[in-house]
């Protein structure tokens, strides 16, 4: 029997959350994520946007309804097997690298999969590749890096354990603009090339309009815009309950609509187009 | 008057570091500017906000060569304790800076430290609690208070002891958009009510560059570009060389001057951006 | 209720119209009533004074559930090691054997002694930390004269055990989120894990000890030199004033410790002869 319909990867079914101090922090969350996508998780601080980031991979289990990954109910399933599927980079890399070389600390997440040894080896040299770490750093002492390779070390030792799918705490907070575009250009590779999907927490519009493809805004506990990233930076009245605001350069479209420009314009060279066309009227 | 902050021919290398953090400086700021410096990581941004409060050289160990003047006085001829008073920092980690139990402790802190009596506390309290708007969360523990808000209390607690130059170091870098904007909503309406020079070192453009007077831009530990705000956006080549991404607005006009289609002044806020694109279109029209 | 760093206190209660000093003063002089004390009932007594003090504070009584655990396996411990190690004297009363071991009557009688000696301490700890918030502390060591140093050390340590909590709780996720579990695995293993939560701990504490530094030195901090040693103002002490109510309970405090070295030192009271408990308990123990 073939399975017509298709499921997406990760799917929320009315969940809510609850702190066990009794405050509520998501509301009925209705979502669903497939494969392929490349999402941003916006809102302020306090929206519920990192709770809920952390019920996609089971670091929280839902106070009622269902988060479903891969087939999988993440109240049913141990956190061992979540993580193989959904990986979290915390914000600040010190939070999560103790070992005393760069290895040991990428080994350690397929080390606890308690996979064989050659498994092992080749899983930290491929997630090393991919962020551009050498034979070199492998016996580096974390604790001596730079804030960059830092990062780096922490998003190869979720890489290792092979997820499908990848969330990111505020991947440029703390950067500046090269170092952040290095970061998110790893996670564009990581999206376009090798397929995984990638879900970003953040509160850096600029980045947003360039990298993500969908938009999920956040306020009070519920998902207040959910669509492809133009839409929902034209929705100024969900932004706003967000308190998030679109990046300066689509304010700048927006707000100059009345002379021709695409109100939905993403990237200062999309608007620098639009003038030429309207130049040469 | 000697400008307030003097520095020449000014060079920093850090013990074991190879090269130096900063290399040949040269600067002198007037009281009552605000100045923004930006430039990479690792341009010696920091390096430079710790030269004027007297951290470098007195908490770190290096190579100083050169001179860094606060009103007038070398920094290392200041004796301890009246640095502080003349220059203040706010620094990047709203965690790190929280030193005492509750907000109010922590405001007073720097205060009783210069000695100050009670009645001169009271009087300092009220007025930076309300420049800052903190008075309903005097009693708050820092395990209950914000990251943005804790920066709030970090900024005010330097305003208490009212030092003539501030210097505060990425102070929003990890604050989201909404808190950012309240610590920069106090910058500006201290920038409208006192005589204070302020410098702020920042990556986020945005809230800044309406603010600032003047900018710098710092690159491998050298001034690269030091000039009134206007003209410093226009040096869109050398900004984009050092890495630096303007907000979109100033973006948008680069692109348009690169093309070689605008000439005029660079818009420094949103507001002046789509005047000015008003401008261009409605006198395309009529040509 | 409200949760501090030292325990939950109660939102409101009447013992915060107390100086805090008082509290301290209490708690200090308090602990030391169970040293002159030998026989249990009187220390049992003053448990349950303490109780009731609680009570009146009306500091939430189920927290005494976490100690519950606590009193019994401390009990377990004292009674075998008493029981196992014990002295010897040629005039001990033999009860019975247990597994071996003879087991004699005094050594069970100490072995309650001491621990209804140290019951008492224990509970006016607790009572001193869940109606003292952070500030509470502070400001009792700053009226006690104690050296600004000290205490400011000491608030310091109560913020940087704060933060060290809130990185915790983030530190335990970001293992778990690497496939880190310890459900199902034996407490050694647990054990042994979890020195490994102390490397991500010590990194952030050494990252932001510099930052911490150089904070208190923008706030003109000194810890010596002449800037150490300007006259503080002291403002969090002007929120509370030492009233006549605070005089009279400190008073007391004083007298009652007075008293108890009378009683105990001028007429023998509260010494083991004089206790009316452990005679009965040793008849019963003694099947007379």
């Amino acid at each position: 029997m073939s399975d017509m319909v298709h499921s997406p990867y990760i799917d929320v079914k009315r969940m809510s959350y609850c702190y066990p101090d009794g405050t509520q922090a998501l509301r009925d969350i209705n979502l669903s994520i497939d494969h392929g996508e490349f999402i941003a998780l916006v809102g302020q601080n306090g929206s519920g946007k990192t709770t809920l980031s952390k019920c996609l991979n089971g670091l929280y289990k839902p106070t009622s309804g269902d988060v479903i990954v891969d087939g999988l109910n993440t109240r049913a399933t141990s956190i061992v097997q979540m993580v193989r599927r959904v990986g979290y980079v915390f914000q600040n890399p010190d939070h999560q690298l103790f070992s005393a070389n760069v290895w040991d600390e990428i080994a350690y997440g397929p080390r606890n999969l308690q996979l064989p040894k050659d498994e092992v080896k080749a899983r930290v040299e491929g997630a090393a590749g991919i962020v551009g770490l050498t034979a070199d750093d492998f016996e580096e002492h974390p604790f001596f890096l730079t804030k960059g390779m830092r990062q780096r070390v922490a998003i190869a030792s979720i890489l290792a354990l092979q997820p499908h799918a990848i969330m990111v705490d505020e991947p440029t907070t703390g950067q500046d603009i090269p170092q952040s575009l290095e970061i998110m250009n790893f996670l564009q590779h990581l999206h376009d090339e090798q397929g995984y999907i990638i879900i970003i927490v953040t509160h850096d519009m600029p980045i947003v309009a360039r990298y993500a493809k969908r938009v999920i805004a956040m306020g009070q506990g519920q998902v207040l815009a959910d669509g492809p990233t133009a839409d929902v930076f034209a929705d100024r009245a969900a932004l706003a309950q967000a308190f998030v605001e679109p990046p300066q350069i689509t304010q700048l479209a927006q707000r100059s609509a009345h002379l021709g420009f695409d109100a939905r314009a993403l990237s200062v060279e999309e608007l620098v187009q639009q003038y030429f066309v309207l130049r040469g009227r | 008057m000697p400008p307030i902050v003097e520095i020449e021919n000014y060079s920093w290398r850090y013990l074991r570091a190879e090269q130096p953090a900063l290399q040949d400086i040269n600067l002198s700021i007037e009281e009552g500017t605000f100045v923004g410096v930006i430039g990479p990581n690792g341009s010696g941004k920091t390096t430079l906000a710790n030269s004027l409060n007297g951290l470098i050289p007195g908490q770190y160990q290096g190579i100083k060569e050169g001179t860094v003047k606060i009103a007038g006085t070398e920094v290392d001829a200041y004796k301890p304790g009246e640095l502080p008073q003349m220059v203040g920092v706010v620094f990047s980690d709203p965690e790190a800076q929280f030193t005492a139990m509750t907000v109010e402790d922590e405001l007073v802190f720097g205060m009783e430290n210069l000695g100050l009596s009670l009645a001169e506390i009271r009087e300092r309290l009220d007025w930076v609690t309300d420049l800052t708007q903190l008075k309903p969360l005097l009693e708050k523990p820092p395990y209950e208070i914000s990251g943005g808000q804790k920066q709030r209390v970090a900024l005010a607690a330097v305003l208490a002891m009212m030092p003539r130059v501030m210097v505060l170091d990425e102070p929003t870098s990890m604050l989201d958009p909404v808190s950012r904007k309240r610590v920069f909503d106090v910058l500006a309406r201290l920038k409208r009510e006192s005589h204070n020079t302020v410098i702020v070192i920042e990556h986020n453009l945005e809230n800044l560059v309406p603010l600032a007077d003047r900018m710098i831009l710092l690159h491998n530990g050298r001034v690269a570009l030091d000039s009134e705000t206007g003209l410093f956006f226009r040096q869109a080549a050398t900004l984009e060389q050092a890495g630096v991404y303007p907000p979109g607005g100033i973006a948008f006009f680069h692109g348009l001057m690169q093309r070689g289609v605008y000439t005029g002044e660079i818009p420094l806020t949103l507001d002046a951006a789509v005047a000015a694109l008003e401008g261009l279109i409605e006198n395309r029209r009529h040509e | 209720m409200n949760k501090t760093l030292l325990g939950y206190v109660p939102e409101r209660s009447p013992i915060y119209a107390i100086h805090p000093f008082v509290k301290l003063f209490f708690l200090l002089v308090a602990s030391l009533f169970p040293l002159f004390i030998s026989a249990p009932e009187w220390n049992f007594g003053l448990i349950i004074f303490v109780l009731l003090l609680m009570l009146y504070s009306r500091i939430d009584m189920r927290i005494m559930r976490i100690y519950v655990p606590v009193a019994i396996s401390m009990a377990s411990i004292i009674f075998l090691a008493y029981v196992v190690l014990g002295g010897f004297h040629p005039e001990f009363i033999e009860i019975g054997r247990l597994l071996g071991i003879r087991v004699y009557w005094e050594r069970i009688r100490d072995a309650i002694v001491v621990y209804f000696r140290i019951l008492p301490m224990i509970v006016m700890m607790v009572f001193f930390l869940n109606t003292s918030r952070e500030r509470d502390v502070i400001v009792a060591m700053r009226t006690l004269r104690i050296p600004f140093v000290v205490t400011y050390v000491f608030a310091m340590a109560l913020r940087a055990a704060g933060m060290v909590i809130e990185d915790f709780g983030i530190v335990r996720q970001a293992e778990q989120a690497r496939g880190f579990d310890t459900h199902g695995k034996s407490l050694p293993y647990r054990l042994r894990k979890y020195v490994m939560y102390m490397i991500p701990l010590f990194a952030l504490s050494l990252r932001r000890a510099e930052e911490f530094s150089n904070a208190l030195i923008a706030r003109g901090f000194a810890f010596t030199g002449p800037a150490s040693k300007i006259k503080r103002a002291d403002y969090v002490l002007t929120h509370y004033r030492f009233t006549r109510l605070d005089a009279v309970l400190t008073a007391l405090i004083g007298l009652a410790f007075s008293a108890l070295l009378v009683l105990r030192y001028g007429f023998g009271w509260f010494t083991l002869d004089r206790s009316v408990f452990l005679p009965r308990l040793e008849d019963l123990l003694l099947h007379r």
